[in-house]
């Protein structure tokens, strides 16, 4: 038993240190690629965005910008009806919430990134 | 309480927290293998931490109330598991979410390990894995064998680790949702506060008793005897107590508390209490003064029967004579009948430091008889022996107790001989 743990132990911290330098690594080789997807990034108006509001077609504004939930739904932890409310809606109250006054995990701020769509349109 | 039942009510108990995350499943399965990941990372978080908590109500130690449950080396070995239990599921718990983040990309990966410093919630975390890995390293000698007092001190931190833990989860609060999480975390973490505070406070106020040493009897090299008058304590043959010297003249060890055995029978009016030499503080007890006071708190322990009449066979090594020596003395004033077959391992006759007294006992009680068996004449206790000496050892109750090696060896003995496990009573004082 003792041994067995003191391996869990030393596994811990190379898995821990392997999988956070690799994706230090990743992360810091991608920079240029956002920066490019920026400038033609598109605007989404909020009838445009009401017409994506179903589970398969989900999304969602969350501080001015634009994102497709459809692929993100089935991975979310909550239930699915927590996310599927705000399909097609401006969401960032609920983002910053989770509905009784918790926010999101940075985890979760470093998801979005990969679903944007484009930025809010200002108000007409 | 019937063994079945306690198996029940510790099943019961370990797998609670799996409830309300089966009940959280209900709402939907997670979709993909991610998401999968993600969950298995969060159940593992929840209930590595339920388990934490559960470990520190056992370790709440209840003079007698260990009873029910079969005793206080049990529960410290259910402790132990728990424990380990609880260590791997949150090493695994960081590990498995950020695998499942691995589908948002690198930078979703390193979000999760080691997020901005203002996310406080993820930070308290890995102070409360940190904390866990510090108080655990002596406790499955990480780094060498453990020393008592630093190990026990270090234990403490568990309840730094503990409150870390909770802030996390409660900050965080995505697998149980906000109503239940509040009923689970807040119910468990008031009985392991509980606990706590009666370890490490209460206990030493209204559990601990003070004794006077009234003797010291040198019963071998390294090995005494000592004699405590003070206030009756109820106990069994074979239960131990904490002990806690207050001798200023003591070279190591004063006020600190270590488990010893009582060898005095229940009916005596003072304690007896047999230290053998194994680390500082009982070295130091060795010489201790004569007239000086110690603390006593318990008894704890399930070991023998109250009652002897059903055949048995004891067999005990060094210290670990102290439980039957505690009973043997006993059957001065009991009027039933007993069948026991007692095995005195020793390394020579210089080492059997109870045998004479136990022959004498044996000499006057029928259905009490003593055997010495000597490493150096005659090697390892073998079945020949037992064979030759109690012939129908294997259709007695089988009680061991002493050190680790000779409890390895009979429990292979007599399993090789086909005695049942159900048979088969070990006792090892070994804490760690």
């Amino acid at each position: 038993m003792k041994r067995f743990m003191f391996a869990a132990f030393v596994a811990f911290w190379s898995s821990v240190l392997s999988i956070w330098a690799y994706a230090a690594l990743a992360a810091g080789g991608g920079d240029a690629a956002p920066a490019d997807a920026a400038e033609a990034e598109r605007t989404v108006s909020l009838e445009e965005l009401a017409r994506h509001a179903t589970p398969e077609d989900c999304w969602m504004a969350i501080d001015g910008v634009v994102y497709d939930f459809t692929d993100y739904l089935p991975r979310h932890p909550a239930p699915p009806v927590v996310m599927t409310t705000w399909c097609g809606r401006e969401a960032t109250e609920a983002y910053d919430t989770k509905g009784y006054g918790r926010p999101h995990s940075p985890a979760a701020d470093a998801l979005l990134p990969a679903y944007r769509v484009g930025r809010l349109a200002d108000d007409p | 309480m019937a063994s079945g039942a306690i198996r029940l009510a510790t099943l019961a108990l370990v797998l609670w927290p799996v409830v309300p995350l089966g009940v959280g499943l209900r709402a939907g399965l997670p979709g993909d293998a991610a998401a999968w990941l993600g969950w298995l990372g969060r159940a593992c978080g929840v209930v590595g931490l339920a388990w934490l908590l559960l470990a520190m109500v056992l370790s709440i130690r209840l003079p007698r109330w260990d009873q029910a449950l079969g005793g206080l080396l049990k529960l410290w070995r259910f402790h132990h598991l728990l424990g380990a239990g609880s260590f791997l599921l949150l090493m695994l718990h960081p590990l498995l979410l950020a695998l499942a983040a691995v589908p948002g990309g690198p930078a979703g990966v390193l979000a999760t390990l080691t997020p901005p410093v203002g996310a406080w919630p993820v930070w308290a975390g890995w102070a409360a894995l940190v904390l866990m890995m510090v108080f655990l390293a002596p406790s499955f000698s990480f780094f060498g064998p453990p020393d008592y007092q630093r190990w026990k001190w270090l234990h403490r931190l568990s309840g730094a680790a503990v409150v870390l833990g909770l802030v996390h989860t409660l900050a965080l609060s995505r697998t149980l949702g906000p109503a239940s999480a509040a009923w689970v975390w807040g119910g468990v973490t008031a009985l392991a506060l509980v606990a706590f505070v009666w370890r490490l406070g209460l206990s030493r106020r209204f559990a601990r008793r003070r004794y006077r040493i009234s003797r010291v009897e040198l019963l071998a090299e390294r090995v005494v005897e000592l004699t405590l008058e003070g206030p009756p304590l109820a106990y069994d043959a074979g239960q131990f107590v904490y002990l806690a010297p207050l001798d200023p003249a003591l070279a190591a060890g004063r006020g600190e508390e270590h488990p010893y055995s009582l060898v005095s029978a229940p009916h005596e009016s003072a304690l007896r209490i047999a230290i053998k030499d194994l680390g500082d503080a009982s070295a130091a007890l060795m010489h201790v003064t004569v007239g000086s006071d110690v603390t006593v708190e318990g008894p704890y322990g399930r070991f023998l029967p109250r009652r002897h009449d059903q055949p048995a066979l004891w067999i005990g090594g060094g210290i670990g004579m102290t439980p039957f020596v505690s009973a043997a003395r006993g059957f001065a004033v009991q009027s039933e009948s007993v069948d026991v077959q007692l095995v005195y391992c020793a390394n020579d006759p210089s080492r059997a430091y109870y045998l004479r007294e136990l022959e004498d006992i044996a000499a006057e009680r029928p259905g009490f008889v003593v055997h010495a068996h000597y490493f150096a004449d005659e090697g390892p206790l073998s079945p020949a022996f037992l064979e030759s000496r109690v012939a129908d050892f294997r259709q007695r109750d089988v009680y061991v107790c002493g050190p680790a090696p000779l409890l390895a060896l009979v429990e292979r003995l007599l399993r090789h001989e086909g005695v049942p496990r159900r048979r088969i009573v070990m006792e090892e004082f070994d804490l760690l």
